[in-house]
């Protein structure tokens, strides 16, 4: 068998020159002799995650797309009917003035806590080079303890923190003389509430950024420092000749996966106020959420559902130009 | 800046970080009738286990707990088997069409999961699978899969391929040598991946709140959700709970702090 694919595959080569040294030839042999499964295996290898990738996320997909199309209220579903209603659900949300409420909240809302969160880290990461290693070290464990906790632990822990009566917070303000904190309720306004779910999302956000952004800092050559001091720069223009072109590209990359993260923010959201008081902290994913399971119109919340893809698609696009563009021989 | 300035400022960081954190673990602590006074008490005077008690016995918690372990761990499981398979496919194999399964991995991983929510209930509810913990399954396997893929393709391309070659040169077939070398300098880079995806998994709230109904299947982030009508204002059973919903995901987390530190194949190709 091995002797006729040898033959067999050795044909069309024509052009190789007949004197083979005898290490290539040996090394040809063993390539034809895997055949069939060689070529297969790498489809093989990847047959499961292909399959799975395109079932559990490619499908939904177009599905999201279909179903925005369609009317489907919870009597269409238990029915099975499919009515297809055209362009009559965006039409029902962009016509509505709560949708751009929402849109403009949910995108405000994402910018600010994305800024903040971005510039808190990269000042901390600054931070952490002039640290004495033990206070360093103090500082990466509370951070770290801050990353791990489970949102939905933290979001309680805050939901304590800030509660009316018994809060931490509000005793704290009244002990430092800011008598009118007395009973004050954060959570009585949309603007409130979203303030304290952004401080909860930056405190939770801020040490991915800080480590990256640390690592990418340690990155940079110690001399091109040493040549800037040699120069008598500032430290400002130091940061500015030296540091910033170096973390460029990195503090990009991070900015983009926060913002995808952010714009999507639902669990936090939804266990302080369940996107109220009166609607005021409602987003995108909880208005898609409100809209298509808890009243069941599944094709408005749908369409819901492809405006935020479409935003977070040319998002996701301007990411991998990025990425691929910095990945490219790697890929 | 001047170093000492620098300390001070990173030390009012760090009690900004870890306050939240003491905070929960301190109010577990306190018992019942010290919570909720108008006493100003940062540092409790008396300690009690008896709210760690309350939140382990809460109906509802055990199983939850259970359900958690179960849905996260095999969702973990199975992206990490199916991702090293497509990672060393992807990393170690040359074949057509290797670049666009790749960039497949990369755009799959940036699926934006929140915004399918309405088609994978109705695609759940056709496959007869809502209110089964196996739609959480196939839902977390898929949000984590091309993550772990993506990762261990990384891992996989850190290890020389000159050790494998070694391995056949010395008469291991590819399977012998992919097993008995790569596999195990793989470790820390599987250990690692499988944390963070253990952390996605554990987290999510979105779709284990509209995938699960029935109160003896949900998870533990939705019984969480549900502390006040579960713990009323008992703050302290609420954070004893909080606790034991953190402890799991902060070991997880020191492992790979440790392991990551300990570098992926620092050594191998000197021995």
């Amino acid at each position: 068998m091995t002797a006729v694919k040898t033959t067999e595959s050795a044909a069309p080569a024509g052009s190789v020159p007949p004197a083979l040294p005898p290490a290539v030839t040996g090394g040809a042999r063993e390539r034809r002799r895997g055949g069939a499964f060689d070529r297969a295996l790498p489809y093989l290898l990847l047959a499961p995650a292909v399959i799975a990738i395109l079932w559990l996320i490619g499908f939904p997909v177009v599905s999201v797309f279909v179903t925005s199309f369609r009317q489907l209220n919870l009597g269409e579903l238990f029915r099975g009917e499919i009515v297809w209603t055209g362009f009559d659900n965006y039409a029902e949300i962009l016509q509505d003035e709560r949708f751009w409420d929402v849109t403009v909240r949910t995108i405000v809302f994402t910018v600010a806590v994305v800024a903040t969160s971005v510039i808190a880290g990269l000042l901390i990461a600054l931070l952490m080079r002039s640290l004495s290693p033990w206070v360093r070290i103090v500082l990466q464990v509370t951070m770290l303890c801050a990353w791990a906790m489970p949102i939905l632990a933290s979001a309680t822990v805050y939901i304590w923190m800030f509660d009316q009566t018994y809060g931490i917070l509000n005793k704290t303000l009244v002990k430092l003389g800011f008598d009118s904190f007395a009973g004050h309720s954060w959570f009585s306004s949309g603007a409130s509430t979203l303030t304290v779910v952004g401080l909860l999302i930056v405190w939770q956000a801020i040490p991915f950024l800080a480590f990256s952004l640390y690592a990418g800092l340690l990155g940079i050559p110690r001399d091109l420092y040493e040549a800037a001091g040699i120069d008598g720069a500032s430290g400002v223009q130091t940061f500015r000749a030296v540091t910033w072109p170096e973390i460029k590209s990195l503090l990009m990359m991070v900015t983009f996966l926060s913002t995808l993260w952010d714009f999507k923010v639902f669990a936090q959201i939804w266990v302080f106020k369940e996107g109220g008081p009166s609607g005021e902290s409602t987003t995108l994913a909880v208005l898609q959420y409100l809209e298509g399971i808890a009243k069941g119109h599944f094709g408005v919340g749908a369409a819901v559902s492809v405006v935020m893809m479409i935003i977070l698609a040319l998002l996701t696009f301007q990411y991998l130009r990025r990425l691929l563009r910095t990945e490219e021989g790697q890929l | 800046m001047r170093r000492p300035v620098a300390n001070v400022f990173g030390l009012v960081l760090a009690a900004f970080f870890a306050f939240p954190t003491y905070w929960m673990i301190t109010s577990a602590l306190k018992p019942k009738g010290t919570l909720l006074t108008s006493g100003y008490d940062l540092v409790p005077f008396k300690v009690t286990a008896v709210n760690f008690v309350t939140a382990w016995t809460k109906q509802g918690f055990l199983s939850s707990l259970a359900n958690s372990l179960t849905v996260t761990l095999t969702a973990v499981l199975a992206s990490i088997v199916v991702g090293l398979l497509a990672a060393v496919a992807m990393s170690r194999l040359r074949f057509r069409g290797r670049k666009g399964f790749v960039l497949l991995m990369l755009v799959a991983q940036m699926a934006p999961f929140e915004a399918l929510l309405i088609p994978m209930f109705l695609m759940m509810r056709d496959l007869q699978l809502y209110e089964h913990l196996t739609s959480l399954i196939l839902v977390y396997f898929a949000v984590t899969l091309p993550f772990c893929a993506w990762t261990l393709r990384g891992f996989v391309n850190g290890i020389p391929i000159e050790l494998e070659e070694a391995a056949m040169v010395d008469g291991c077939g590819r399977w012998g040598a992919f097993q008995k070398v790569t596999l195990p300098l793989l470790g820390p880079g599987l250990v690692a991946t499988s944390v963070f995806a253990f952390i996605t998994a554990w987290n999510e709230f979105l779709f284990a709140k509209v995938l699960i109904r029935s109160q003896d299947r949900e998870t533990l982030p939705v019984f969480l959700s549900g502390f006040q009508t579960a713990f009323g204002t008992d703050w302290g059973g609420a954070m004893a709970a909080s606790v034991l919903f953190t402890v799991p995901a902060l070991v997880f987390f020191l492992i790979v702090q440790r392991k990551m530190v300990a570098g992926v194949t620092a050594g191998a190709v000197k021995g």
